[in-house]
């Protein structure tokens, strides 16, 4: 994989790595055409509720998309990303259930369950940042190591079975409250973390050096860079976007599932590669994350409509993964 | 670093005739021999026959999967497709052999032929489509195998609507599946046939050190004159065919074709391949120390069953462990150069 990934990106060094403009309006324009041949079927798919469904979709499939994107940036990738969600949010779920058994405040509970939460994260961010960086192990081995980690902790301190009775308060402040009136809360949740992550990737040094890093890790540290730190802070940037998605959803659900995260690390990875953030690093940005988590929603979605089995979605999917690297790979040659 | 050095030799010599043992063995024999003999001592039952037997069996079928997702990695990829083979596999054979045990009641040899020879071609298919997508696209192996696996996966439930194929003639079960040859599983001869060709193959052919060459380094490989895309794409070949045929072993043993064997068994491949210290960036890797590292995987879940550690506990410990393997082999190849 590496000597093709170097006979590839002397390809790409050629030219900034930028998107061109003919793809960069690809996905969109799919989406349009997407939308409008079902739309020819099923007109339901332009509804007025349907469309606030499929943002609300995305928003999550957005924030677990970026999360991977920000190590997916580094020539690295979070396999562990699925399995924490699942142990964060029966975590974070066992803390507010057991404090509101014993009769907390409400504040206490939510600030608590947050806490626990990102504080999760944050350790599963650390393990995976300190290793990869620090001693240089793979990431795909030491994520390996910690989705086994978390999948034992999650099914282990939940003993398999779900988690009910989150506290309302925490659902009204992650999902069904109103933040900013007449938008629903995942949706300003997901834009709040798009700006503040197109700010950080960016407009500031650390943002700018990840792309270096992935770019040319040897010219990273020939720069004087502080590499590992920077690393390191990716793998915990994304543990920590991993830990407020699984919070989101947990405010959905209303409930922790030691399950809540099956698929979700191939979506999310899938997602953020379909929207253009090159495997092969120092390529990609919030921009190309959203549009990715837009295009998995609403792919998913126009198959719901259109009352396409489980099982035929997923071989859809597949064929769309495959898809998207074709047309990766277009985009560079071309260029 | 040169302070380092000096300051440790002192005790150079006694580690370095450590190290000398060390570097002439490997890490995993030695671990797996420390391992077993903890284990004798300590975890009743664990010499009996029969748990030994139950170790090799159940490891044989890791093993076969290893082997293949160890000739992709030595060409520098990985295969996130072989538990959906698997599963792909043992659907597939099964419903064949099933729909023709009425037509061809009377002759099960020609039955289990036909869906021996489906499944294989099954795994033959998808990794032909990974092999092409890999050689001639030059994308992600990542990428390619995740699709891969989707639409495997997608195709196995789509087949049997997630429900196990029963049907299979009688004597694919009992004499192949759940028999005996000389008082061993026949699944531990399956995979030490395997194994033996493999090692062969890698040792003494000229497919195998092209695989070395182009793992190692491609674009040398192909200056050389190797056949880089041939081989490539025969890796991917290769690897999807041993997935089916460890499937074919699973199915028979089972007794049914189902599509949902094992969601681990992909990782659990990777997992037993790093630990036997293949080289995810490709060149290295030998196919006896990957069938000691699955033997190892199954000893280890074996003795914790035996112990009666909670399966999700089990988890737990083979996350730390494949991370703990892989940090005690980076830290010795440092110490290495450093020495």
């Amino acid at each position: 994989m590496s000597e093709l990934g170097i006979a590839v990106r002397r390809g790409r060094t050629r030219r900034r790595p930028r998107l061109s403009w003919a793809f960069a309006f690809v996905l969109p324009l799919l989406m349009v055409a997407m939308e409008l041949a079902v739309f020819s079927v099923e007109p339901r798919v332009l509804s007025q509720r349907n469309l606030i469904n499929i943002l609300n979709q995305s928003s999550y499939v957005l924030v677990f998309a970026a999360a991977q994107m920000m190590v997916i940036l580094t020539r690295g990738f979070d396999l562990s990303l699925g399995a924490s969600v699942s142990a964060i949010s029966v975590a974070s779920a066992l803390v507010m259930t057991g404090l509101a058994s014993a009769g907390a405040p409400a504040w206490l509970i939510v600030v608590a369950g947050l806490a626990a939460g990102m504080g999760f994260g944050l350790l599963v961010g650390l393990f995976n940042g300190l290793l990869v960086a620090g001693l240089g192990i793979n990431p795909f081995v030491v994520t390996l190591g910690s989705l086994n980690i978390c999948l034992g902790l999650a099914t282990t301190i939940s003993g398999g079975r779900p988690v009910f009775n989150v506290p309302d308060p925490f659902s009204h402040l992650l999902y069904d409250g109103t933040f900013i009136p007449g938008i629903p809360v995942p949706l300003t949740l997901a834009a709040i973390i798009s700006l503040l992550l197109y700010f950080v990737l960016g407009h500031t040094v650390f943002g700018r050096s990840l792309y270096l890093i992935g770019n040319n890790p040897r010219a990273a540290e020939l720069a004087g860079l502080p590499s590992k730190r920077y690393l390191a802070l990716a793998y915990v940037c994304c543990a920590l976007l991993a830990a407020f998605g699984a919070l989101m959803l947990t405010a959905r659900t209303g409930s922790g599932e030691p399950n809540l995260g099956g698929s979700l690390m191939l979506e999310s990875i899938a997602a953020a590669v379909i929207g253009g953030v090159s495997l092969m690093g120092g390529v990609g940005g919030i921009l190309q994350a959203l549009l990715g988590a837009m295009f998995v929603t609403m792919l998913s979605n126009a198959m719901d409509l259109l009352e396409v089995g489980g099982y035929v979605q997923q071989i859809l999917l597949g064929c769309v993964i495959i898809g998207a690297i074709f047309l990766d790979r277009l985009r560079v040659t071309r260029s | 670093m040169a302070g380092e050095v000096t300051g440790r030799e002192a005790s150079a010599s006694a580690f370095d005739r450590a190290y000398r043992f060390y570097a002439a063995v490997g890490f995993l024999p030695i671990m797996l021999a420390l391992f077993v003999i903890v284990l004798a001592l300590f975890v009743p039952h664990f010499l009996a026959l029969g748990n030994i037997f139950n170790v090799l069996r159940s490891s044989s079928y890791l093993v076969i999967l290893a082997v293949g997702q160890m000739l992709v990695m030595i060409v520098g990829g990985f295969d996130l497709s072989v538990g959906a083979v698997v599963a792909l596999t043992s659907v597939v054979s099964a419903s064949v052999m099933a729909g023709l045990a009425g037509s061809l009641g009377g002759h099960p040899g020609i039955i289990i032929a036909l869906g021996v020879g489906a499944g294989v071609g099954c795994g033959l298919a998808i990794g032909l489509l990974n092999g092409l997508c890999v050689a001639f696209l030059k994308v992600s192996p990542f990428m390619v195998t995740l699709g891969t696996a989707s639409i495997a996966t997608g195709f196995a439930l789509l087949l049997t609507d997630g429900i196990p194929v029963y049907g299979m003639p009688k004597s694919f079960v009992n004499d192949f599946g759940r028999g005996l040859w000389l008082q061993l599983p026949t699944a531990v001869y399956v995979a030490v046939i395997i194994v033996m060709l493999l090692w062969v193959m890698q040792n003494f052919t000229r497919m195998g050190r092209y695989i070395y060459a182009i793992g190692g380094n491609l674009q040398a490989a192909i200056v050389s004159g190797v056949r880089a895309k041939t081989h490539l794409i025969l890796a991917y070949a290769l690897c999807a065919m041993l997935a089916s045929v460890s499937g074919l072993a699973l199915t028979a043993q089972i007794g049914s074709g189902q599509a949902v064997l094992n969601a681990q068994l992909t990782l659990e491949s990777i997992a037993a391949a790093v630990i036997a210290g293949v080289s995810l960036k490709g060149g290295v890797g030998k196919v006896e120390m990957v069938a000691l590292a699955a033997v190892f995987l199954l000893t280890l879940t074996d003795a914790m069953d035996l112990l009666k550690i909670d399966p999700r506990v089990q988890s737990i410990f083979l996350g730390v462990i494949v991370v703990l393997a892989v940090a005690v082999e980076e830290l010795a190849k440092r110490r290495m150069t450093l020495v």
